[in-house]
């Protein structure tokens, strides 16, 4: 490792760790959109000249193998000779470290005496990049076309100012032009924020032991990762998991890992997984990285700092052309929260032998998503993108959370209350689902429901939502839990089920349902405490 | 002559009840501490004041109380079983939350907040509003009946109501608790203790509401009965979070507005001692054994926090902004599995303590770093109790030491500058991330540990001036004294400002100042001592953080345009842009206070303005600028208005150290702080 004294290198990492939460911090608070705003889903990270993630501010998972990659793809397109003090890039390309286009990485090279010592970059969700549809979940894309802009790296901001035609290019292209560029302002202010606090760490502790720093970082998590799989036993594991369709075929598809445990490393191979679909629901390889991140921080080392060195002793390999790597133009949308969830499923399965008492039953592997887009009474243009959490699966020690985001996601929900202040709906229920947690030793997690009638107009609607058909899996004889299911009018005289994915118009005085799925359950049932059934029976009956 | 009459600030903490009396006539001031008298606390208060009235012949004229109980109710899970009701649909909010998690990778504690209301004690209401108040479907009246049955039956002692937009209209509310009062002693309505939008913040904080208002009623009402008894005379009050103080009848209905009771006495205390000293702006830095409190004052006011957490429970009240970091003086220093040196946030606790306390602790902590350093004394007993032995601190340094081929002062040095590094990322995310430059403020340090470190972390954040209060002993019940009485009122209020009529915003602030000048009306206070301020929550259209700006106006009517200005301006100071876009109005607050008459605080008579006659002795210390050195020693005690100490140097007293670090100087004001000037680098 290298040589640092070891208070240095404390007092740096509090102060590195510091500049990226605040980063987190800051776009949360400058920017529009309430996805950014209310639910948070962006990510921010520090990393070197080279790329390498050096700290990330409240890693969001689905991110996690996003951000390991973005800046390295930039840079392989966007020579650092190129880049000045000042500049700040934007990109959504999904070959550069990208996952799907409404993701957008905002890029700013940090300069010390005259060269880049790193970068800071974040990635925020907009809740429009274009496209087909109102919040660009276009759920029967064929092409990433219909999907919205594809935004190569591009320059946005300079020294010099705003590069001016290119942002209306940008805010052209979206819906909701004003929020966007409040959004795009947000992004640039957070990366300017962390800029000049690096600097002011580099000039405090000079450019050689700050980068010395860093790479002990590395270094240190890369050890602790090799420590914490030497504890899992050497062996081969296999798992699969299905998607329930791909939004245009309906058809069940495969994904398949192996994974081979041998010592301090680890391969997972994703050999086996179905080629690539029709529909959206194709995802990158850099969110297959993602899952991998996820499942073996949360499985071998949860308080193991994330940078570039965690991932070292991982091998992943995704061949081309399957879902989990797709040729370019296949779209992608669904992909990133959906079909990732599936990569960590299959991880899990394949995982649960190796070690049981730290593995979890399926949880509800769907962010769950309804989007309302249309016109309110005043004549103005509204998206409202909600996300819905379900069941988490059980453990070897305790029963699933219930009506909560699962694995990858962690989006909060936005308030009743201010989602009828903000648009034309009446929410008739939110509430949890009894008797949708799969039976167990422990009990998966229950479902919620949310009953929304639209007064007004009328709007489109779009779905996102998988583990309508698969269930989610139980472990050691512990049962799965109910899948998911929307519905049209419930309980009217013209009630239909809603397919997990479509795009469809809606309007006013139609009632949309959307009852997530439990958790699987751990454990027989018949080894339930008597404790846990009587505390079932006077809450969760009815 | 007449005898003294007394208003008397009580703070009672877990160890030691602190008492601060205030001659209103003579202006003198008199503190002791008395022990605390757990699990009764109520009878500390009466043990503090016969030991005043013993020593003093007098009366008492007021009584302002900081108290913990709402806390440690809720932190120890000692509330009472609530019900809950809500609109129909909507019963499980309380458990679903914002359905997030807290830790995403921890599989087994994702840590969200448990509900405080089991899903069998929670029960819904036909009867819907939307946001704008109007009724979309009528209350299910019929259905009282036997809802009051049902709730009676789950065993509920305390009854909440939570209806979807009750904020835009207490309607509903109002007729629920009206019904349920008649059957249950403890009802609290959402509109009563949070009229703000956001279902599941305003359903948890009038949820916890409910669960300590029987534990914090009898307190109070025991508190009262005892002072009656006394025959004392005298007008109780009850610190709030937000630094005011309130009626014993207003602390039974909303005792959730106590949970920072404490606390906020000693910020107001600091805010206080700041404004005599003629200071805008400091950070209070409050570092004890386990953890260190900090707090940002502002333009001489308490910046205050509209939503905290009470353990991992969320609430929306407004509460000085205190933050807390889980770092202090007790906290462990140790080798993580990949060799780095970490200090906290585990902590040696009281027991067994630092090593150098001799109860069994081998690792070293923050503490013993600082004794080996020389910073703190190896001879005295700390606390009058606990002896030290500074041999036990050099052998768990050296273990360190060893490690790393460091010097025992070297490690111990590296401990207390990581130590210090977690405080300073912490004081950041207080100040600068907030858009405060801290080089134009002062950091107020009290605490065990507090005077120790300050002068070593303003260097580090360019703080140019550090004050070491006096009285910081009897800090809080101090603060009690400088209370006013203080009631907030929110409500929300949407409309976009081009859109707004300031003549509808007008009629709704003074509905909003009857309902909080009423109240202190109906409680005896005469209108013409009331005062009363506005502010407004804004935001930039679809923002969904609000800012909060001053909403007071000369004319007849709120003048939006100054209004929007003020939002500009702070939106840039807090997130460096503005922009042309139009606002929306979320909130509506209104704050009333009566003034109670602050003691200014006492000239400092005691001491020598010679500093050398003050010096007590001297020990050997270790400062990365000096390496080993003689440290002098003073005795804070003798040290009189004037006197200068120049760093390196200690002052010391018998709760703490004060450190003069090597560059710095000190010196003792005209009230007694002591005041060290940082040079900037």
């Amino acid at each position: 490792m290298t040589a640092v004294n070891p208070i240095t290198l404390e007092v740096v990492r509090n102060a590195i760790y510091s500049i990226a939460e605040e980063m987190r911090l800051n776009v949360m608070r400058t920017s529009r959109s309430p996805i950014l705003k209310e639910a948070g889903d962006l990510s921010c990270a520090l990393t070197d000249a080279q790329g390498r993630i050096i700290a990330q501010g409240r890693d969001i998972p689905i991110h996690l193998g996003v951000m390991a990659f973005t800046v390295q793809k930039f840079l392989e397109r966007v020579p650092a000779s190129e880049l000045r003090d000042g500049d700040v890039y934007f990109t959504n390309q999904l070959e550069v470290g990208g996952n799907h286009l409404p993701d957008v990485k905002a890029i700013t090279p940090v300069f010390f005496d005259g060269e880049i010592v790193a970068f800071a970059i974040n990635l925020c969700h907009w809740p429009d990049i274009g496209g087909a549809v109102p919040g660009s979940y276009y759920t029967t894309a064929r092409e990433i076309y219909q999907e919205g802009l594809q935004i190569p790296p591009i320059r946005v901001f300079s020294a010099a100012g705003t590069e001016r035609r290119v942002l209306d290019l940008i805010l052209l292209n979206v819906r909701g032009a004003e929020e966007r560029e409040g959004d795009i302002l947000g992004q640039r202010a957070a990366n300017e924020v962390a800029a000049r606090r690096l600097k002011e760490v580099f000039t405090r502790y000079g450019r050689e032991t700050t980068l010395a720093c860093f790479s002990r970082f590395l270094d240190e998590s890369e050890q602790l990762m090799r420590a914490a799989i030497a504890e899992v036993p050497a062996g081969v594991y296999t798992g699969d998991d299905f998607l329930d369709n791909d939004g245009v075929v309906n058809e069940s598809r495969r994904v398949a890992v192996t994974i081979t445990v041998e010592g301090d490393r680890a391969t997972f191979d994703f050999t086996g997984t179905d080629p690539q679909l029709v529909g959206p629901l194709n995802t990158t390889y850099y969110i297959a990285c993602s899952a991998v991140y996820y499942a073996t921080k949360a499985l071998f080392g949860p308080a193991i700092p994330i940078n570039a060195g965690c991932y070292r002793p991982f091998e992943i390999l995704v061949p081309k052309g399957t879902l989990l790597n797709p040729l370019a133009t296949a779209p992608v949308v669904g992909g990133n929260h959906e079909t990732s969830r599936r990569a960590v499923d299959a991880i899990f399965k394949a995982l649960a032998p190796a070690i049981p008492d730290r593995i979890h039953a399926g949880s509800f592997g769907s962010s769950g998503v309804i989007i309302i887009g249309g016109t309110d009474p005043r004549g103005r243009q509204y998206i409202s993108y909600e996300t819905n959490g379900g069941g988490l699966g059980a453990g070897p020690r305790s029963d699933g959370e219930s009506g909560c985001q699962s694995n990858m996601g962690n989006t909060m929900n936005t308030p009743v209350e201010a989602l009828e202040a903000s648009f034309p709906f009446r929410i008739e229920s939110y509430e949890l689902v009894p008797g949708t947690g799969g039976r167990g030793r422990f009990r998966g997690g229950l479902a919620l429901q949310r009953t929304v009638r639209l007064l007004h107009g009328t709007a489109t609607l779009t779905t996102m939502c998988e583990r309508c058909v698969h269930p989610m899996f139980g472990l050691f004889d512990g049962e799965p839990g109910t899948p998911a299911k929307i519905t049209l009018n419930p309980g009217g005289p013209d009630e239909q089920p809603i397919p997990g994915k479509i795009n469809r118009e809606i309007e006013a005085g139609m009632v949309i349902r959307i009852q997530t799925g439990g958790g699987g359950g751990y454990g027989p049932p018949v080894e339930r405490s008597p404790s846990l059934l009587a505390a079932d029976a006077a809450d969760y009956e009815t | 002559m007449a005898k003294p009459e007394f208003r008397v600030g009580i703070d009672v903490g877990g160890t030691f009840t602190d008492v601060a009396a205030y001659d209103v006539a003579s202006g003198n001031l008199v503190s002791f501490k008395v022990p605390s008298t757990p699990p009764e606390l109520a009878h500390g208060v009466i043990a503090g004041l016969r030991v005043l009235l013993a020593a003093q012949d007098g009366s008492v004229r007021e009584l302002v109380h900081g108290t913990t109980v709402a806390t440690n109710a809720i932190l120890e899970g000692r509330g009472s079983p609530t019900a809950l009701i809500t609109t129909r649909g909507f019963r499980d909010v309380l458990e679903i939350g914002r359905q997030s998690r807290h830790d995403l990778y921890d599989l087994d504690n994702p840590g969200r907040a448990r509900p405080l209301v089991p899903r069998r004690r929670r029960f819904e209401v036909a009867g819907r509003l939307d946001h704008l108040g109007s009724e979309v479907e009528p209350l299910a009246t019929a259905k009282i009946p036997g809802l009051v049955d049902a709730v009676r039956a789950s065993g509920a002692v305390s009854v909440a109501i939570c209806l979807l937009h009750s904020y835009a209209n207490f309607d509903h509310e109002c007729r629920l608790r009206d019904e349920l009062t008649k059957h249950f002693d403890y009802v609290s309505a959402s509109h009563e203790i949070n009229a703000e939008f956001r279902e599941y913040e305003r359903s948890n904080t009038t949820v916890l509401n409910a669960y300590i208002m029987p534990i914090v009623s009898q307190y109070v009402t025991q508190l009262e009965e005892d002072l009656a008894e006394l025959d004392l005379g005298g007008r109780l009050h009850v610190v709030q979070s937000n630094g005011g103080m309130m009626t014993p009848g207003t602390t039974r209905r909303k005792p959730i507005n106590t949970v920072m009771s404490g606390p906020a006495a000693g910020i107001a205390a600091s805010r206080h001692l700041l404004e005599q000293m003629g200071i805008q702006h400091g950070v209070t830095f409050d570092m004890g054994g386990t953890s260190t409190d900090v707090c940002v004052i502002y333009d001489s006011a308490a910046t205050v926090t509209s939503q905290r957490k009470i353990g991992d429970q969320p609430a929306r009240l407004a509460s000085v902004s205190i933050e807390t970091i889980g770092a202090g003086g007790g906290s462990l220093a140790w080798i993580d599995p990949a060799g780095a040196l970490k200090v906290g946030p585990q902590s040696a606790g009281a027991l067994p303590g630092p090593a150098c306390y001799g109860r069994g602790g081998t690792d070293p902590t923050v503490t013993d770093a600082d004794l080996v350093l020389g910073y703190l004394d190896d001879a005295s007993v700390w606390g009058g109790e606990v002896r030290i032995d500074r041999d036990l601190s050099e052998q768990a340094l050296g273990r360190f030491a060893d490690r790393y081929g460091f010097s025992t002062h070297e490690a111990g040095e590296g401990i207390v500058a990581i130590a210090n590094s977690n405080m300073i990322r912490a004081l950041r995310l207080v100040s600068v991330q907030k858009g405060y430059d801290l080089r134009e403020f002062a950091l107020v340090a009290f605490g065990g540990a507090g005077p120790v470190h300050a002068g070593r972390l303003a260097q580090e954040l360019h703080i140019p001036r550090v004050v070491v209060p006096v009285l910081s002993g009897v800090f809080s019940a101090y603060g009690c004294l400088v209370a006013d009485v203080r009631y907030d009122a929110v409500q929300t209020y949407f409309s976009r400002l081009s859109d707004a009529e300031p003549v509808a915003i007008e009629r709704a602030f003074r509905e909003l100042e009857e309902r909080t000048v009423g109240e202190l009306v109906r409680e005896g206070y005469g209108r013409s001592a009331i005062s009363v301020s506005r502010a407004m929550d804004l935001r930039y259209l679809k923002q969904n953080y609000e800012i909060e700006v001053s909403a007071d106006s000369q004319g007849e009517t709120p003048d939006l345009a100054v209004i929007r200005g003020r939002f500009d301006a702070r939106h840039e100071q807090l997130y460096a842009y503005r922009t042309n876009q139009d606002l929306e109005i979320v909130n509506l607050r209104v704050f009333a206070t009566v003034a109670t008459g602050h003691p200014p605080l006492p000239a400092h008579s005691a001491g020598t303005a010679r500093s050398e006659d003050a010096r007590r002795g001297e020990r050997l210390a270790y400062f990365s600028e000096t390496g080993h050195c003689t440290l002098p020693i003073y005795d804070r005690a003798e040290l009189g208005v004037g006197a200068v100490v120049a760093g390196p140097a200690a002052v010391e007293e018998p709760w703490s150290t004060t450190v003069v670090y090597p560059g710095q100087r000190l010196v003792v004001d005209q009230f007694g702080n002591l005041v060290i000037e940082v040079p900037s680098p």
